[in-house]
């Protein structure tokens, strides 16, 4: 605490020294110093050849390539010698570039031959990029044991392959051929060459026909049927996916990267398609495709591959994807949420269909028995794929994005073989492999399952109109009042899927939905049951409770913990211990399941209630940077999936997951752990989809969460109180402001009017202007608000704004972009200008300067014409507004405060401004005017100090001085004209400079036709001493500006209109602010506009200085700093700050004992 | 306050003594002389301001602006300032309040309006961090308050808070920064920063 905390009165002001002219103010202040930095010429690096190693080794292994093609050519295939055998143009080894390490046999020189002749690649240096394959016989223990790092994840075989290749005539697999060591490797192998089997198909028949083209393979990340896992397949032996690898773990640092740019992993590769000589697509045929692994294989040339392919071509023109896109891209949850989408789109023509029927229908049900089929297909995610591999149907399947044997992929789904094993959904892969080692994994077909699912659903509408869907591969059927026995049914859809969809499906039959869904789970694998009504109690006696739909492991839990197992036993429980216990819901519908009733019925449309999405892997922010782009990313995401369903919604809720405190490493790999969720939400007035909107409010709502970026695993956003996009369009109309802005205005430039407001509004909300579009309007609650505010201003006062008569140039430029502006004159001046400086100049780009024009006019508050602005150059406006904007005392964010302090910022716009000519470079061609006008500005400096001296004087003498430097010019014409009261008090050199300077004086005068001068008005002239100090800025508007008016210079003149046009209390500084553009005039005007303009803003600067001195130091203090930012660019304004300082730090040190820190600005020397 | 003195000065003093104290903690604030722990933010005049947590501080500072406040009202205060000294008490730098009040007005006060202009120092203040210099170690800081006149009444017992100050001058006149004016009638404020001169002996002979 303060020691000292008694207040102090101190008795009186304390006596300030009394301060001397202040010369030594003068300070000189050396702009731009002279620190030329001697550029020293960059050493020119002459290009010697092999000037390092690396160019060394580039040249030669260029030569050698050369060499080798050259020796390709004579040899064998080029010259188109022989292989007729091989069927390949291009040889068996296309697209193989071996790498032979140590001693092989045969040869390597034997094994360059080869490749020689059969099209494939020697590299005598091994180099990742270039190398496809290791040959070696064998290899050290070292380099055994970390085989990755020797290998750099490319394949590494025995020379014995390439014989067998040349034996078989075709490219084998190399993975048999792949130096051992490690065991695991085989089980892998088999996998992995199933595995693509089916992407082999489409290319393998192409290569039947059109043999061996080369394969355009774009790595697209967007497209690799790979979750972002980004674990994806690492093999861990030597296997023949070590080339895999390689892109493996690009695209897993990719995917390990949030914020990755995919595009720089779009790689090309280039491979021959092996000579498939008319063989099925064999696992080993297909080997070496599987080194692209899981990526999509595009081919161009292939017009016969069908929709997988066509339907890729469209994701590998895809550019810039992220994190989120790719995310969903290969989230099979992903799929299964939003299948229902396309579902409905693809089928809508039955659903709505279905509307007309529904009474009908439900009229049957009274008559009916109900019956119910639910169908499911059997593992869809595996039997899907796998019904391309035949021999995998009784092996152990599982779907799992990543084949990492270690890792944390969840599996999605296994086939009956591998559940039989323990594998479930849902089991991590390395448990899975645990318990079931030989388990084949394969990735994801979306496309696949797209396809049968459509065709899964053709089948269900053919037969039955009631079709609920509940998946993408299971569905409830409402076959009551069909004239069929529903087992007939059953079994028929169930034969007609595995019959056009080579999987097959389950069906339960029941009375209600309950029972059918249940019936099926006992029918599965591939059977169907029927489960009649009077059986109903006995199948549901011994059904585990954990089977019912609905009852998760907490309720699984809670009905463990009272000795609950099965339906048997929850059936005992009274209806009200089981409300009381979970609840009135869940209660209800236990004990309604546990007697198999169920009173839902098949839905066929469902209400959609909420879009969203949410990341809950890989997410890992370093900064809020990160997290914003996340953030935008997921907006984006939830934005489409709006526009997809044609859904708007009003309440926006962000759900943030971060790591519990203390939680572990989560298990999985980058997983979410041990999270704790916070979710706010946030509902805006009318409906949206737009992304704008949504990024900015979930950017709001994750500030309000004030979480550690880092901590954050996870992020959903969800759209609820959805409604169709086309209502909110059309509600819109009603209460949007837009609509209430149109109603207020009468005139024709009604529409032109909304759009601005629109405009404007979006720039509030950061839009990027979306012009037509409503929706995106009405997010901005709060800007709402404000616009409203603004825009009932400019209703009151739209009468005033309109100026027609004023402004033709407006309405001809209003005409010309008369479909999307409103007319400058309808624009309320009073919003444009609390808007941000930076609307107003993009505005001010729109309507091409005039804009600020209309700004300065309006300011003025009254209807005068006026000429003055017309001169002013375009560019310079933007300034201007700026400046006019900091000026006109709009001080509410301390922004603009820092604006008009930042004498950095702005100065450098104007030199940069190409219509500011800079007067003190623009020479005068009078050069001895230009003298004099050098001397002028000394005497004025002079007269100050004069005043300053008296200033201990009496009024009296006051009096004096101020006559002679007001009414008349700075100097008197003559000495005789001088006050010699004046002069007698005068220090010696100053008299003897006066003397000095007054016959340059006598010449200007000469040469000026009009003498200019102010003429202090009677009824001032013998007032009080103050007042005469200060008579020019007496009245309203001031004395001086009259006098600005009808003077001669072109610059006061313009002056003069600033002020009239700016409105009565405008502040000097103000005026000071938007005289930029009117610089570039001063340059031009001659010698006598020069000396009057010099003179005469002297002598109001002066006298506003004797005005405000007392009261308002911050307006004197900020007019100085604009001078002295304008003196760079103005000589006169350098010459007027420097004349008027001196008073004004006189009068401060006077009044408040203090110098402000202001020095006289040397003239730059040299310049006249 | 007094809330009966519906005179235009007694109102005008009222808020004045109240921006005062705001004005002086976000001085205090802004300085960094506490830590920042030391305030809390709060909403004067619709704008965010600082508010001294620590009872002692925010008294001391409530004291000395509720006690200018018969001097403002008979618009005796000249000049408050907030010094703050280096370790030998020199002071280092002085935000001044220059406050007139104008005695001969007579029409109703628009508190709005003084509000809004007073308002404008507090959003200036908060951005008047560069303008000011770090403060040296051992530094302490004080509000004095220069009179137009010593109060008549000096068995007064307000009057009797106030003690002479000793603190030391600056012997070359100041560098003045000014950082904001405003004119609302009856009141005139100005807020600037004095620094010492750099010719200024660093050490006034002591």
């Amino acid at each position: 605490m303060n020691s000292r905390s008694s207040s102090r009165a101190a008795s009186n002001g304390p006596a300030f020294p009394s301060f001397s002219a202040p010369s030594g103010d003068s300070r000189k202040r050396s702009r731009n110093p002279p620190t030329t930095n001697p550029q020293r010429p960059l050493r020119s690096k002459t290009k010697a050849p092999f000037a390092d190693f690396r160019s060394y080794m580039v040249e030669k292994n260029r030569k050698l390539r050369a060499q080798f093609q050259a020796d390709a050519t004579t040899s064998s295939l080029g010259a188109g010698s022989g292989h007729a055998d091989s069927g390949d143009e291009k040889g068996i080894f296309h697209g193989v570039s071996i790498f032979v390490d140590g001693l092989t046999i045969p040869s390597s020189q034997e094994l360059r031959g080869y490749m020689l002749k059969h099209g494939g690649r020697f590299e005598n240096y091994f180099s990742k990029h270039t190398v496809t394959h290791i040959i070696c016989g064998n290899l050290p223990d070292s380099k055994m044991r970390n085989l990755r790092a020797f290998s750099h994840g490319l394949p590494v075989v025995r020379p014995q392959w390439v014989l067998d290749c040349l034996a078989a005539n075709r490219l084998l697999s190399c993975a048999p051929y792949q130096l051992g060591g490690l065991v695991n490797g085989t089980c892998k192998q088999q996998k992995l060459s199933t595995y693509f089997h089916h992407q082999g198909i489409s290319s393998c028949n192409d290569a039947r026909t059109t043999v061996n083209h080369d394969v355009k393979i774009d790595v697209d990340p967007k497209q690799l049927v790979l979750p972002p896992e980004g674990q994806c397949f690492r093999c861990d032996g030597p296997s023949g996916q070590a080339s895999e690898e390689l892109e493996c773990m690009k695209v897993e640092k990719l995917y390990g990267e949030i914020n990755a740019n995919p595009e720089s992993t779009d790689l090309e590769v280039k491979f021959s398609v092996p000579p498939a000589s008319g063989v099925i697509p064999t696992p080993l045929s297909m080997i070496n495709k599987s080194y692209m692994g899981h990526q999509k294989i595009h081919e161009s040339l292939d017009s016969s591959v069908n929709c997988i392919g066509a339907s890729n071509q469209v994701h590998s023109t895809l550019t810039d994807p992220n994190f989120v896109e790719n995310y969903f891209k290969s989230s099979r949850l992903h799929f299964i949420g939003t299948w229902r989408n396309r579902y409905r789109k693809r089928f809508s023509n039955l659903l709505t269909g279905y509307k007309s029927s529904n009474e009908k229908t439900n009229c049957c049900v009274a008559k009916h028995k109900a019956s119910i089929i639910h169908v499911d297909m059997d593992c869809f995610f595996v039997s899907v794929i796998i019904r391309n591999f035949p021999d995998l149907v009784d092996k152990p399947v599982a779907v799992c994005h990543s084949n990492n044997p270690r890792g944390t992929a969840e599996i999605s789904s296994a086939n009956y073989v591998a559940r039989n094993y323990g594998v479930k959904a849902g089991t991590f892969v390395r448990d899975a492999k645990a318990c079931c080692p030989h388990l084949v994994i394969l990735p994801y077909d979306f496309e696949a399952y797209e396809e049968v699912a459509e065709q899964f659903y053709s089948i269900l509408h053919k037969h039955c109109s009631k079709v609920q869907a509940l998946s993408c591969d299971e569905a409830f059927l409402d076959v009551t009042g069909c004239d069929d026995d529903p087992e007939e049914i059953a079994s028929m859809i169930r034969k007609e899927i595995e019959d056009t969809t080579r999987c097959t499906a389950s069906a339960g039959i029941a009375g209600n939905l309950l029972l059918a869904y249940l019936a099926t789970r006992s029918a599965k694998p591939n059977g169907q049951r029927f489960i009649p009504s009077e059986k109903v109690e006995d199948y549901l006696k011994d059904l585990p409770v954990m089977a019912l739909p609905g009852i998760g492991y907490a309720t699984y839990e809670k009905l463990k913990s009272r000795q609950i197992q099965t339906c048997g036993q929850m059936y005992m429980i009274p209806k009200e211990a089981l409300q009381k216990d979970f609840g009135i819901r869940i209660g209800d519908m236990l004990w309604n399941y546990c007697r198999g009733i169920d009173n839902r019925t098949v839905e066929v449309v469902q209400e959609r209630k909420s879009v969203g999405a949410e990341v809950n892997w890989g997410i890992r922010f370093n900064n809020l940077t990160d997290c914003h782009h996340f953030l935008v990313n997921l907006c984006k995401e939830v934005s489409l999936r709006l526009q997809g369903c044609g859904l708007q919604g009003r309440a926006i809720t962000l759900k943030v997951k971060k790591r519990k405190k203390g939680a572990a490493k989560p298990l999985k790999f980058m997983g979410c752990g041990d999270c704790e969720s916070v979710s706010r939400s946030i509902t805006v007035p009318v409906a949206t989809d737009n992304v704008v909107a949504l990024q900015r409010i979930a950017k709001q709502i994750f500030a309000s969460f004030h979480v550690d970026v880092k901590e954050v695993r996870g992020i959903g956003l969800h759209m609820t109180k959805l409604e169709s996009s086309d209502i909110s369009r059309k509600g819109h109309v009603d209460n949007a402001l837009e609509s209430w802005l149109s109603s207020s205005t009468v005139d024709t430039g009604k529409k032109s009017e909304q759009i601005t407001c629109a405009d404007k509004q979006c720039d509030n909300g950061g839009l990027p202007l979306p012009n037509g579009e409503p929706q995106s309007r009405c997010i901005y609650g709060s800007n709402q608000q404000d616009l409203g505010k603004s825009k009932s201003l400019c209703d009151s006062d739209t009468g005033y704004n309109c100026l027609p008569d004023k402004d033709a140039r407006c309405c001809r430029s209003y005409e010309m972009r008369a479909s999307a502006l409103p007319r400058l004159c309808d624009l309320d001046i009073d919003v444009v200008k609390d808007l941000p400086r930076d609307i107003v100049l993009e505005m001010d780009d729109i309507y091409e300067g005039e804009l600020s024009d209309l700004i300065r006019k309006s300011e003025k508050k009254g209807s005068r014409s006026s000429s003055c602005s017309s001169s002013v150059s375009l560019p310079n406006e933007d300034t201007n507004v700026i400046d006019g904007y900091i000026a006109s005392g709009h001080v509410d964010s301390p922004e603009l405060d820092l604006g008009a302090k930042d004498k950095g910022k702005l100065p450098v716009r104007e030199t940069l401004n190409p219509k500011t000519v800079d007067p003190c470079r623009s020479k005068n061609p009078n050069k001895k005017a230009q003298v004099s006008v050098l001397e002028n500005v000394k005497s004025v400096e002079r007269t100050c100090l004069k005043i300053q001296s008296h200033n201990s004087c009496s009024r009296l003498n006051e009096l004096h001085i101020t006559s002679t430097m007001g009414p008349q010019q700075l100097m008197p014409a003559s000495l005789s004209q001088a006050d010699a009261s004046v002069l007698e008090q005068l220090p010696e050199d100053v008299k003897a400079d006066i003397c000095g300077f007054l016959p340059v004086h006598r010449k200007i005068k000469v040469c000026k036709d009009v003498p200019f001068g102010f003429d202090v008005p009677n009824s001032v002239k013998h007032s009080s001493p103050w007042y005469t100090k200060s008579y020019l800025w007496l009245g309203s508007p001031p004395f001086w500006v009259e006098k600005f008016k009808i003077s001669n210079s072109y610059f006061l003149n313009a002056i003069a209109m600033l002020y009239a046009e700016s409105g009565k209390d405008i502040l000097l500084s103000s005026i000071l602010q938007s005289i930029t553009p009117l610089l570039s005039s001063v340059s031009e005007s001659s010698c006598e506009e020069y000396d009057e303009a010099l003179h005469s803003l002297h002598e109001v600067i002066s006298q506003y200085i004797v005005l405000k001195i007392g009261s308002d130091v911050e307006e004197l203090y900020n007019c100085f700093c604009f001078l002295k930012r304008f003196s760079t660019v103005s000589k006169l304004l350098l010459r007027v700050y420097n004349s008027t300082l001196p008073l004004f730090q006189a009068s401060m040190s006077e009044i408040y004992g203090g110098k402000l820190r202001l020095s006289v600005i040397r003239e730059k020397p040299g310049e006249e | 306050m007094d809330r009966k003195n519906t005179s235009p000065q007694g109102e005008t003093a009222r808020v004045l003594v109240e921006f005062l104290e705001v004005a002086i903690t976000s001085i205090v604030f802004l300085k960094g002389f506490y830590p920042s722990e030391a305030f809390e933010r709060r909403r004067y005049m619709n704008v965010v301001v600082h508010r001294a947590r620590h009872p002692q501080l925010s008294g001391y500072i409530h004291s000395v602006t509720a006690g200018l406040l018969p001097f403002v009202q008979k618009g005796l205060v000249e000049r408050v300032n907030v010094i703050f000294y280096d370790n030998e008490h020199v002071p280092v730098e002085k935000f001044i309040f220059k406050i007139i009040v104008n005695q001969s007005y007579n029409s109703k006060v628009e508190e709005n309006d003084l509000e809004f202009a007073l308002r404008a120092f507090l959003i200036k203040l908060t951005i008047a961090e560069p303008l000011t210099k770090p403060l040296p170690s051992g530094s302490s800081w004080e509000v004095t308050a220069y009179f137009r006149a010593l109060p008549q009444d000096s068995s007064n017992k307000e009057a009797r808070m106030w003690v002479p100050t000793d603190t030391k001058q600056w012997l070359q006149p100041p560098d003045i920064t000014p950082i904001k004016s405003m004119s609302s009638e009856p009141l005139k404020v100005q807020l600037y920063l004095e620094h010492p001169n750099p010719s200024e002996p660093k050490n006034l002979g002591v």
